[in-house]
C-alpha cells in the first residue's frame, strides 16, 4: 500500500464517528489528566489502559495517542498560573508564563501557550505524516558520541541563561549537575551518593527539583507580600486578546521550534522536557531583546509550547516505525499498543496500515479538538489568581506536595521537595539563578552517560567524538555557541 | 465572594458526577460479584478454610507502566473479571531503588494476607549488588506466573552466524566487541549474557558492556554502535521479523513458540548449556499464613490456566510459567546461587 | 576577612565541593571500563572548587534590588518558619491521618495563619477541595492516596 492510499485510509478512521469520538474522549482525559498536579503522559496513558481491554485496537489507540498529546497539552496550565509545572515538558513554559501571568496577563499567557501547542502539534502531524517512513533511520542515527555532543551543545548555553554574574550560574549549573550524580550510576551499577537511602537510589526525579526550585520558592516569596492584593484587580485577566503584534511575534518561535521539538523528539532519550529547554534557549539567543525572557516575553512561552508538543508526535516514529520506546511515557505507550495485540515495529505500517495511519491523522484532528476545548476554559481557570494571597499559598503548596506524592508515593520526596524549596529560596536571595541548575541537572546526566558509554565502547579512546560526523559537526558548534558570546562582549567593550 | 461560591459549587458539580462515576462502577462489581459467588463457595471448600474478607493490595515495587506494574494489573484485572477472587484488588506502586523501596515497605507487613506484591530477577540481584535489606528469603513465595527468555541480538550483516562464533570471536579479541543491555552492570542484562559467555569458555573479565537505559540499546545496536544486544526476546522481536537484527540464540531451554522465534536456537542446540530465564511470580509479605499461600497459589494456578490469561500473555509476549509456592522458593535459592558464583568472579557481589 | 556577601558564599560553597570531593575520592571502584564512575563526580567537584575561591574574590556587585531582597524583616522570617513548620508536619502525619483531613487542616490552618479572615469560605475551600481531588484521584483514576484513619 502506498503512502498516498495509507493516508488516505488513516483519514478514513480518523473522521469516522466513532473515531471523532474516541479522538474526543482521549484528548479530554488528557487534558484534564494533565492538568492535575502531578500527572503527566505516563499517568495517564497507564490509567486508561485497562479501560481500552477488548476494544477496537484502532479506535483505542488513536483514543491512547489522544491521552498522550492531551496531557501535554494540558500540562502548562500550573506552570502559567501557579508556577507549579504538573509535568516536566512544561518546566520551561514557567520562565515566562508565570511572569506574565502576574502581570496580569494569565489569560494571554495561556491563550499563547494553547496556540502554541496547537501549532506544534500540527506542523509536527505534518512532518510525522510526509517523513514518518523514512524517519525511521533518523532516530537511530545517534550513537553515544552524537548525544554527548547534542547535550553538551545545550549546556553551553547556561551563560545565556542568566543575567547577572557568570560565576554563580556556573555555579548553580555545576550543582545541578552534581545532583544528577546521585543515584546507581548504570555504567558501573555503583551508588553514588546515596548515604546508604534506597529512596535516593533511583536519583532524584526530575518534577521534585523543579517544583522546589520553583514553585516552594516562589511560595516564601508570596509569604513575604501576602499583605499585598493579589494580581492586579483581574478585570481583564482572563482576556484572551492577542494583538496582530503579539500574533506575529509568537508566530516566528512557534513555527521554528516545531520543527525543532520534532527532530529533538524523535531521537529516543531527548524527549519533550529537553526539547522544550533548547528551544527555549536558542528563541533566546536568537532574539533582538534576549533582556526580556525571563520577564514575560511571548516568545519564551510560544517556544516551548510548540516545542515540547511537537516532540511529542516526534516520539511516534521511533516508535510506531521501529518499535522502539525512546522514553519512559512512549514505553507505557507500547504497552498500550500490546495489551491490544498490537506489535509497533517495522512491519506495522504494512501490516496495520489502519493502525499506523489512523493515529497520524486522527492527531490533526485531536489538535483542533484540543484547541478548540481550551481556549474557553481560560478565562474561568485564569480567576483562580484572583483567589487572595494567604488562600493561594495554601493551595500551590498543596499543589506541588500532591504533584510529588502522585508520582512516587513516598513522603521521602515530599521531604526532598520542602529542602528543594529551601535551596530555591536560598538561591533566589543570594542571586543564582535556578535555570542553568535544573538545565545541568536534566542535560548533565546523559552527557555523563553517553560519554563514558562512548568510551566504553572505543576502548577509552577519546578520538571516538571527532571521527563520528553527527558529533563532530555538534561539537564544533558548541564551540562556536560558547565563544560567541564571549567574543560579541569583547567587541562591544572595545567599541566602547 | 460571589466568584468563590461559584467555584465552589463548580466543584461541588464535579463532585457529585465523580461520585456518580463511582457508583455505577461499585454496581458494576457487585453484579459480578453476584455472578460469581457460588464457583467461589465450592472453592472455598477445595482450598481450606481461608477466604479474604477485605480487599487486596497487589504492590509493583516500580512505576506506573514497567514489567511489574503491567504484570500485577493484568493480574489483578483478571482476577477480577473472570470471578477468580470476589474481593476487590488495588493495584499500589511503590518505586525506588530498582525495588528495594517497595520490598522495604511490605517487610513491615508481617502476617498480612492482603498484601501480596510482584517480583522477578531483581529480588535476587538487587540484595546480591548491596542495594536492598531485603531478598527474596524475607518474603512468602506464592507462585510464578510468567517467563520471558532472554536473547543475544546482533545486526543482521554481523559476521557472526552463531552463539558459539560470537564467543570464539570474544576470546580471540575482547575488546572489538560492545555488548549493549539496558540495566546496569550486576543486574539482568548483563549476568544473563556473562553466565553463557563463561559457559563457553570467554573471560567475562574482560567483556565490555554498556549499560544505555530508555530502550538505547537497541537504538545502539542498529547504529552500530554497539555489536551485541543482551535483551528479553520481546524487545527485539520486531526487528527480527523485519529483517534488521538476528537474534543468534534465545536462553530458554527448549524453542519458543511463534512465527519467527521458532526458527531461532536455543543456546543448549549450539552446545552451550546454560539458559536463563526471566521468571515474574507474586510473593507476599514474611510469614504468611500457610492456608493463605495454599488460597492464593490455587488462585494463580486457574488464572495461569485461563484462555483470558493466556491471551494477555500472546500479546506481550509472555511465556507460560506455573510454580507453586514450595517449587518455586527452590527455584529461587539455587538461582540466586548461581547469580552468586558470577557476581563473585567479577568481584561485584557486596554480601 | 568575611566581610562582602560573596565571601561568606564562597566559602560555604568551598566546603561543599570539598564535601562532595571527599565522597567522590571513597567511591567503590569498578574495574571493567576505562571512565569510572568517579570521574565526573571528582571533575565537577575541583570545578566548584576553583569557581568557590574565584566567587571569594570577586567583588561584591550587587543591585540595590538585590541588597533588598536579602534583607528580610522579622515579621517574615517568622512567617516563612510558620508555613515551613505546617508544611513539615503535614508530610510526618500525612500518611498516618490521611490524604482528606491533614490537606483540609492545612489549608485551612495556613491560609489562617497567612491572615486570612474569611474563615466561612475558607472552611469550604479546605473541605471541598482535598474532597474534590481524593475523589477524582481515588474514585475516577484509581490512584490510592493515603486514606488513613477515615473509613473511606
Amino acid at each position: 500500500m502506498g503512502a498516498v492510499e495509507g493516508i488516505l485510509t488513516g483519514f478514513e478512521v480518523a473522521l469516522s464517528l466513532e473515531g471523532i469520538m474516541f479522538v474526543l474522549l482521549g484528548v479530554f482525559v488528557g487534558t484534564f489528566i494533565g492538568m492535575l498536579p502531578g500527572l503527566g503522559p505516563i499517568s495517564a496513558i497507564a490509567i486508561m489502559i485497562p479501560i481500552t481491554y477488548g476494544m477496537n485496537p484502532t479506535l483505542a489507540l488513536v483514543m491512547m495517542a489522544g491521552v498522550y498529546y492531551g496531557a501535554v497539552f494540558g500540562g502548562s496550565t500550573s506552570s502559567i498560573l501557579l508556577n507549579a509545572p504538573g509535568i516536566s515538558g512544561t518546566v520551561a513554559t514557567s520562565f515566562d508564563g508565570y511572569p506574565l501571568a502576574q502581570k496580569g496577563q494569565a489569560g494571554k499567557a495561556l491563550a499563547i501557550a494553547a496556540i502554541s501547542s496547537f501549532v506544534g502539534g500540527t506542523i509536527s502531524v505534518v512532518l510525522l505524516m510526509i517523513f514518518a517512513p523514512v524517519l525511521a533511520s533518523v532516530a537511530v542515527s545517534f550513537g553515544p558520541p552524537a548525544y554527548f555532543a547534542l547535550m553538551l551543545l545545550g549546556l553551553t548555553a547556561i551563560a545565556s541563561l542568566s543575567e547577572g554574574s557568570t560565576i554563580k550560574a556556573l555555579i548553580a549549573a555545576i550543582v545541578g549537575f552534581m545532583i544528577a550524580t546521585i543515584g546507581i550510576d548504570p555504567q558501573t551499577g555503583t551508588g553514588r551518593f546515596t548515604f546508604g537511602s534506597a529512596n535516593l537510589l533511583d536519583g532524584i526525579d526530575f518534577l521534585v527539583i523543579a517544583l522546589g526550585l520553583f514553585a516552594i520558592a516562589e511560595v516564601c516569596f508570596l509569604v513575604m507580600n501576602r499583605r499585598k492584593k493579589s494580581v492586579t484587580n483581574g478585570k481583564d485577566i482572563g482576556s484572551l486578546k492577542l494583538s496582530k503584534q503579539d500574533a506575529k511575534e509568537i508566530s516566528g518561535p512557534a513555527g521554528r521550534q516545531s520543527f525543532l521539538g520534532f527532530i529533538l523528539g524523535i531521537l529516543p532519550g531527548a524527549g519533550a522536557t529537553i526539547a522544550s529547554f533548547i528551544s527555549y534557549i536558542t528563541e533566546k539567543r536568537i532574539a533582538k531583546k534576549p533582556e526580556e525572557f525571563g520577564k514575560g516575553a511571548l516568545k519564551g512561552i510560544a517556544a516551548p509550547e510548540a516545542s515540547n508538543n511537537a516532540a511529542t508526535s516526534g516520539s511516534f516514529v521511533p516508535l510506531l516505525s521501529l518499535g522502539i520506546p525512546g522514553s519512559g511515557t512512549t514505553a507505557v505507550m507500547l504497552g498500550a499498543f500490546l495489551v491490544l495485540g498490537v506489535q509497533p515495529g517495522p512491519m506495522l505500517m504494512g501490516d496495520q496500515p489502519e493502525i499506523f495511519w489512523g493515529i497520524i491523522a486522527s492527531m490533526y484532528i485531536g489538535n483542533i479538538f484540543l484547541l478548540i476545548l481550551n481556549l474557553p476554559l481560560i478565562p474561568y481557570i485564569s480567576r483562580i489568581l484572583t483567589v487572595p494571597r494567604p488562600l493561594l499559598i495554601s493551595l500551590v503548596i498543596m499543589f506541588s506536595l500532591i504533584g510529588v506524592y502522585a508520582i512516587s508515593f513516598s513522603t521521602f520526596d515530599l521531604y526532598l521537595l520542602l529542602a528543594f524549596g529551601v535551596l530555591g529560596f536560598i538561591m533566589r536571595i543570594f542571586a543564582f539563578p535556578a535555570p542553568p541548575f535544573i538545565l545541568a541537572f536534566i542535560l548533565g546526566g546523559m552527557m555523563e552517560q553517553s560519554f563514558r558509554q562512548a568510551m566504553t565502547s572505543s576502548g577509552g579512546n577519546i578520538s571516538v567524538f571527532f571521527t563520528n560526523n553527527i558529533s563532530l559537526v555538534l561539537i564544533i558548534l558548541s564551540v562556536i555557541s560558547f565563544a560567541f558570546p564571549i567574543i560579541r562582549n569583547l567587541r562591544k567593550k572595545k567599541a566602547h | 465572594m460571589k466568584k468563590l461560591l461559584g467555584v465552589s459549587f463548580l466543584v461541588l458539580m464535579l463532585i457529585f458526577l465523580a461520585a456518580c462515576g463511582d457508583d455505577t462502577s461499585t454496581e458494576e462489581d457487585t453484579e459480578s460479584n453476584e455472578d460469581t459467588t457460588s464457583e467461589g463457595d465450592v472453592d472455598s471448600e477445595e482450598n481450606g478454610d481461608w477466604e479474604p474478607e477485605q480487599s487486596i493490595e497487589i504492590v509493583a515495587p516500580a512505576g506506573a507502566g514497567g514489567g511489574w506494574d503491567t504484570t500485577a494489573r493484568m493480574t489483578a484485572q483478571t482476577l477480577t473479571e473472570e470471578g477468580l477472587i470476589d474481593q476487590s484488588i488495588g493495584v499500589v506502586n511503590e518505586p525506588g531503588g530498582g525495588g528495594a523501596v517497595g520490598w522495604a515497605s511490605i517487610a513491615n507487613k508481617e502476617g498480612s494476607p492482603y498484601d501480596l506484591f510482584v517480583s522477578s530477577s531483581p529480588i535476587l540481584l538487587v540484595p546480591l549488588n548491596g542495594q536492598s535489606e531485603y531478598g527474596h528469603e524475607d518474603f512468602t513465595p506464592i507462585a510464578n506466573i510468567i517467563a520471558e527468555y532472554a536473547g543475544f541480538a546482533v545486526r543482521e550483516d554481523a559476521e557472526w552466524d552463531t552463539l558459539p562464533e560470537l564467543f570464539e570471536s570474544m576470546k580471540e579479541d575482547p575488546s572489538e566487541i560492545t555488548v549493549v543491555g539496558t540495566s546496569s552492570p550486576g543486574s539482568m542484562d548483563h549476568i544473563q549474557f556473562v553466565r553463557f559467555a563463561k559457559e563457553a569458555g570467554v573471560d567475562i573479565t574482560q567483556i565490555k558492556y554498556v549499560s544505555a537505559p530508555d530502550a538505547g540499546g537497541v537504538t545502539q545496536l542498529l547504529n552500530g554502535s554497539a555489536d551485541v544486544f543482551s535483551t528479553g526476546v520481546g524487545e527485539v522481536v520486531e526487528q527480527v521479523r523485519s529483517g534488521d537484527v538476528r537474534l543468534l540464540a534465545v536462553t530458554s531451554e527448549e524453542r519458543l513458540e511463534g512465527d519467527v522465534l521458532s526458527e531461532i536456537p536455543t543456546a543448549k542446540e549450539q552446545g552451550i548449556d546454560e539458559t536463563f530465564v526471566n521468571w515474574r511470580g507474586f510473593f507476599g509479605p514474611p510469614e504468611m499464613d500457610q492456608a493463605a499461600i495454599d488460597y492464593y497459589e490455587a488462585k494463580f494456578k486457574e488464572l495461569s490456566d485461563s484462555d483470558a490469561f493466556a491471551e494477555i500473555r500472546d500479546n506481550y509476549n509472555w511465556e507460560e510459567m506455573f510454580m507453586g509456592s514450595e517449587e518455586y522458593e527452590e527455584f529461587l535459592d539455587q538461582e540466586k546461587e548461581s547469580f552468586q558464583e558470577i557476581l563473585d568472579e567479577l568481584d561485584l557481589s557486596e554480601e | 576577612m568575611l566581610k562582602g556577601v560573596n565571601r561568606k558564599l564562597g566559602l560555604v560553597i568551598f566546603l561543599l565541593s570539598a564535601g562532595y570531593l571527599t565522597l567522590s575520592y571513597n567511591l567503590p571502584t569498578y574495574p571493567y571500563i576505562p571512565v569510572d564512575a568517579d570521574v565526573i563526580p571528582k571533575t565537577l567537584g575541583w570545578i566548584l572548587l576553583v569557581l568557590s575561591i574565584a566567587l571569594f574574590f570577586a567583588k561584591d556587585q550587587d543591585s540595590e534590588e538585590q541588597k533588598a531582597r536579602r534583607h528580610i524583616p522579622r515579621e517574615d522570617v517568622k512567617a516563612l518558619l510558620g508555613v515551613f513548620v505546617f508544611v513539615f508536619i503535614y508530610i510526618t502525619l500525612f500518611e498516618t491521618i490521611g490524604f482528606i483531613i491533614m490537606t483540609a487542616a492545612f489549608v485551612f490552618f495556613c491560609s489562617w495563619f497567612l491572615g486570612y479572615k474569611q474563615h466561612v469560605v475558607n472552611a469550604l475551600v479546605s473541605i471541598l477541595f482535598p474532597v474534590f481531588l481524593y475523589s477524582v484521584f481515588v474514585f475516577l483514576l484509581s490512584i490510592n492516596l493515603p486514606q488513613g484513619i477515615l473509613p473511606f
